[in-house]
Formats: C-alpha cells, structure tokens, sequence
C-alpha cells in the first residue's frame, strides 16, 4: 500500500543544511497498526508530514497505491489528502468557529459531497464515536477526549484507508486516552491502515508493528505482538 | 466552486463579521464620500447644460457689426446693419438650417389695471421659442404662424413679467397694453434655469410676432438673427455660408471677424461641457482616492487575518482544500467586507441625494445653490461605482488571499 523508497528530506536555512530523513525505506501493507517512535528530533514528525503528502521528499520515491506521490503538485497532493488519508493530530486541531457536525463535515465538503450523504455520514460518524448529542457544540465547549473523538470521526469523513495520527493522546488523561485508542484498534480491526507517532511505549503497544527512527533514519522495524499495549510503561498515561 | 463551499465560506465569514466591523465603516465612509462627490458632480454638469439650455444650446447668434478690413475699395470702420430681408436670404440660400427668426427688441412700458411696468418688447418668429427652450406653463401656447402672419396683437410673457402684473390671477386671456396698444396674453413661459443672456433673462422679457413689432419701431433694422444648424456638427460652416452671404449684400469680406458678431452657443456649450467633465473627473478622482484608502485598510485586515487562521488554512489544507479553495474564501471575505461597506455608504449616499432633490429649485437665482441642490444619483454612476469596486475588492483581496494559499501546510499547522 506504502512504500518509501530511498526518502531523503533536507532543510536549509541561509547556509545552515540539516538533513531531517537519510535516506528510509519502508513498506506499509493494507491493515497494518504501525507505531513509529524516537526521540525528538529524530526525524518522525517530519516522515510522518511526508506520509500525509503534507510534504514532498527532496530526492526518493513514495508510492501510495502503486503511485509516486513525491512529484505530485499541491493540488493533487490535497485530493489524495482528501480521499486516502485521515488525519488525527495531538492537540485535535478542529476549527474553533465551527460545531462538532461542521468540523466532521469539512473534508466532504472539499471532496464535493452532497448536503443529504454528508447529514448521514456524520450523524453515522458522531454515534460511532459516541457524540450524537454533542453534534451542535463548538471544540472549547467540549472535553479534551471529545475533541479526539471529532477529530478521529473528521478524519473517518472520506472513508480514507489510512489513519495518520500524531500523538493522539498526548494531550488527553489517561481514561480518555485508553478510549481514543481503543477505537483506533477497533478501527484497525475493521481493515484501516494506522501509522500512528509516539514517544510513549505504552501506547505503541497497541500497534502490531513498531517502527523506530533515530537519527533520520529507521534503526528497528519489528512486530509487536498482536495489537494489543504489551506493557503499559511508567509514564503512560493508559 | 460548488455552491457547498460556498455556503461554508459565508458561515465562516458570518462568525467573524465583529472583527470587520471598523473596516466596514470605513469603506462606508468611502463609498459615501464617492458617490456623494460623483453625484453632486454630475449634478453640477447636468444643470449647467439645463442653464445653457435656457438660452439655446444650439445656437448661432448673429447681430451686426463693424468692417475692420478695407473691401472691395470700401473702408474699413463700416456699420453693419441687419434688415428682415436678411432672414429670407439666409433661409433661402444656406443649407442646413432648422430654424431661423430675426429679434428686434426695444423698451416698451406694460400696463394691466393701473399697474405699469418698463419691459424689452421682442419681436419675434414663433420658431424662436424652439431654439430658446421656451415652454408655455399649462393652458397657454407660444405665438404661432397665424399670429405672425396676421400681425395679431398677442403677447408671450416671461414669468417675472407675468408674475409682477397678475400676481393674484390668470395672465392668459388678459389684456395688456404696450404703449397703449391693447395685447392679449396667449401664453406665460415655464420656469427655466438660464445663465447666459443678454439685455435679461427670458425671465424677464416680452414676445410678440415680429410682424407685429415693426409696427413700433421707427427703423427697419434688426435686433439680431437667431439659427439653429440642423445638427451640431453643421455650425461652423452655415456660419461660413452666412458671412458669404451677407458679405456679399453688405460688401464686407466674409474674413472679417468684426463686420458681424456671432455667438456660437453651440462652441460654448461644448467647452462648458468640458469644464464640468474636467470637474466631474477630479471629483471622481478625490472621492477615490478616500475608497483607496479604505481598500488599503482592508487589505491589513486580509493579512492580518491570514496570519490569525494560519493554522486554520493548516487545517483546511490537511483536510483536502486546494489552493484555489483558499484564494476563493478569502478573496469571497474580502467581497464580502466591500459590499457590506459600500452597501451602508450607498444607501446613505442615496438617501442624502433624495432629500436634496426635494429642495424647491429658485429658478430666479442662479447662483451656486441653483447648481449644488440638484444631485443626480445616475446608472451610470453605479457602473463606474461597481466597476471601481470590482478592481478595489480584487486588488485588495488578492494579495493576502494568494499568500494564504501559498502557505506550507507543515508550517501552518505549526503556527501558533
């Protein structure tokens, strides 16, 4: 489904060179629970945008379903954003102005869905998040938990095969932490492809693939068990 | 863009109309400003044809003059005088005419029950009232061809005239006398602004047929000839043809400037017209110059705000916005900001120009009010509004809008 190929990303500013990813190979079949780890600055976050067509690689090939995306413009970067990918961010990252239906609504909209199938798909996707009462209320009148249920059911709009989440319970309690993911594993078991950032080894437990980067550059790729947390660590919040 | 979108981007403009609220003053102000300033300028134009009217817009008027040039071994320094016979030859003779009378005027003392009154008495063809723009008020007419050819004693008064004399009552059918000779009124003359004259405005005179006239007076000789070129592009050569003519009766040479004076009304409408484009132009160009800098204001609020929804356009980018769907929202906001604005200035503006125009013009005082009190809030003025709009809301909504599309979707869901 994913295959990096040789990714290189490198920044410059003014004279100053630093290269963020050395070159990273990686496979991703449909289904996998991939946790992708290391320390800060180690070069996830940055895999992670390129994962999302967020950003393109400076030299090396990404294909998406068979498809090298690294050369894509803006625009269709934005349409494989649109359809392939969800997105699940750490502080939720939902529009403030907007309700809990409007936010989930928004990549329909850009996708040009009719007003009837987007009523259904989001009424469909606040209960499967259990946020059907909440349909109408803004993010800041909503707890930390709820929000990452909206953003989780706004990145399920599309019906995208791939979940892109970067540390989806970092700002949560541990309660509501432990829900957000066992959706994500629910998620998982109904046939989505989860790439999921996180520092936190208790909540890469519950991927089955861990993926760990160091220095711009993947240093352990192994299985992890069967999906669910193998031991919860010390400063997890599950 | 679909209409979904749309919809989206005017829910999200709506939530954030607080923040515009000093801007859409501005604009307003502006938009006021400039269409006050356009249509008390075209105003100004308007009424200044409408005076030029009172006295023909299209017009040669010839009198005699003096020959300043030896001719035919004649000496220069000759009077040149006008006959009726003159009339009949330019008629006869030059193209192009629409109408043609001869004026001959004197003093002549009005009396009605007692009341006695010193008026210039012309003598005139009814085709005169058509080249004057005079109108009768309702229940009277101009002198007609039968007057004229049956040296009736009927009379057409000025309303300054027939106000002074009838104040309290009707002045059709009255009888006046002019030097004692009995007149019965025929018509009165609708009101009219009139700034060029000579010897007073129509305001002020009497008309009676010509043929009639000439029995007052001592001489054969006329006033004035009045034509009307049948268009306006036609003056400059029936002024030729009829120096020729009368050049020819009178031997003077037709290049003699001062053998007849003419008045081309038609030469000074147009330059008139001219000045008070000139006018309108500069007033167009102040008024905006105060919308320019309402669109600049509008222009740091789109920036502004660009960078306040950084993350937001992040978002939206992460979500499957195009970059066009950006450039559309912000350039719809900045519409969106303008028609607020230039909808409250447009409205007052219109609102101002109508209650003006409810002030009684005097047609007896032609000074500035007589100019300034008649706005006119035209079609075309909101044309050129729009149009000027249109350019202001592109301009200035295009600049933030693109650099809001051209951001990094990394960078912008950083932005904090």
């Amino acid at each position: 489904m994913i295959e990096l190929v040789k990714i290189r990303k490198v920044y410059r500013t003014g004279q100053v060179v630093y290269e963020a990813l050395k070159g990273i190979h990686m496979k991703v079949n449909p289904g996998e629970f991939i946790a992708i780890m290391g320390p800060s600055g180690s070069g996830k976050s940055t895999l992670m945008n390129l994962l999302g067509c967020l950003d393109t690689p400076t030299e090396g090939f990404y294909f998406l379903e068979g498809e090298d995306v690294a050369g894509l413009s803006f625009d269709q970067l934005s349409e494989i954003r649109n359809k392939k990918i969800g997105f699940v961010f750490q502080s939720f990252n939902l529009l403030l102005y907007s309700t809990a239906f409007e936010n989930i609504e928004l990549p329909m909209l850009f996708d040009g869905i009719g007003r009837r199938e987007r009523r259904e798909r989001v009424e469909m996707l606040l209960e499967r998040v259990g946020l059907k009462e909440w349909a109408d209320h803004r993010p800041t009148e909503m707890s930390g938990g709820q929000q990452q249920r909206v953003a989780i059911a706004r990145a399920l709009a599309n019906d995208p095969p791939i979940i892109l989440a970067d540390e989806p319970t970092g700002n949560l309690d541990s309660k509501s932490g432990k829900e957000i993911m066992d959706l994500f594993t629910e998620l998982n078991r109904e046939g989505k492809t989860i790439l999921m950032v996180t520092h936190d080894h208790g909540i890469a437990g519950y991927a089955r693939r861990k993926v760990e980067i160091l220095d711009g550059q993947i240093s352990t790729d192994t299985p992890n068990g069967f999906g669910h947390p193998t031991s919860p660590s010390p400063e997890s919040p599950v | 863009m679909r209409i979904h979108l749309l919809k989206l981007f005017l829910n999200e403009s709506g939530k954030r109309r607080r923040k515009t609220g000093l801007i859409t003053f501005a604009l307003a102000w502006g938009s006021l400003s400039l269409l006050l300033l356009m249509s008390f300028g075209r105003g100004l134009s308007e009424t200044f044809q409408e005076s030029f009217k009172g006295l023909g817009d299209r017009l040669l008027i010839i009198s005699g003059g003096q020959s300043s040039m030896v001719h035919q071994g004649l000496p220069k320094g000759r009077k040149i005088s006008l006959y009726p016979e003159d009339v009949e030859l330019i008629r006869a003779q030059a193209q192009g005419i629409r109408y043609i009378s001869p004026e001959s005027m004197t003093t002549l003392t009005l009396s009605y029950r007692g009341k006695e009154t010193g008026r210039n008495v012309s003598g005139v063809y009814p085709e005169f009232a058509n080249m004057r723009n005079q109108i009768p008020q309702e229940g009277g007419r101009f002198l007609n061809e039968t007057d004229e050819r049956e040296r009736r004693r009927v009379v057409f008064l000025g309303w300054a005239v027939a106000e002074n004399l009838f104040p309290d009552e009707e002045a059709v059918g009255k009888r006046v006398l002019i030097n004692r000779v009995p007149f019965t009124v025929i018509g009165v003359m609708k009101k009219k602004l009139q700034t060029s004259s000579y010897e007073g405005t129509d305001a002020e005179m009497v008309y009676i047929p010509f043929s009639s006239y000439i029995q007052f007076q001592e001489n054969r000789q006329i006033y004035m000839i009045h034509v009307e070129p049948e268009s306006g592009g036609g003056a400059a050569g029936l002024e030729k043809k009829i120096k020729e003519l009368l050049g020819r009766k009178y031997r003077f040479n037709p290049e003699d400037t001062y053998a007849l004076n003419v008045w081309d009304t038609i030469e000074q409408a147009q330059e008139g017209a001219k000045v008070f484009m000139g006018i309108q132009i500069f007033l167009l160009l102040i008024g905006s110059l105060t919308l320019i800098i309402g669109a600049v204001g509008v222009t740091n609020l789109m920036y502004a705000l660009v960078k306040e929804r950084t993350r937001e356009i992040g978002i939206k980018m992460a979500l499957g916005a195009k970059r066009r769907h950006i450039v559309a929202q912000f350039l719809l906001e900045t519409l969106l900001i303008f028609v607020r604005g230039t909808l409250w200035g447009g409205l007052v503006a219109f609102n101002i120009v109508g209650l003006v125009r409810l002030i009684p013009v005097d047609y007896d005082f032609t000074g500035v009010q007589s100019y300034l009190l008649r706005p006119v809030f035209s079609t075309d003025i909101l044309v050129l509004f729009t149009v000027l709009m249109g350019v202001l809301v592109f301009f200035s909504g295009i600049f933030p809008a693109l650099r809001a599309s051209r951001l990094n979707p990394v960078d912008a869901l950083r932005y904090e």
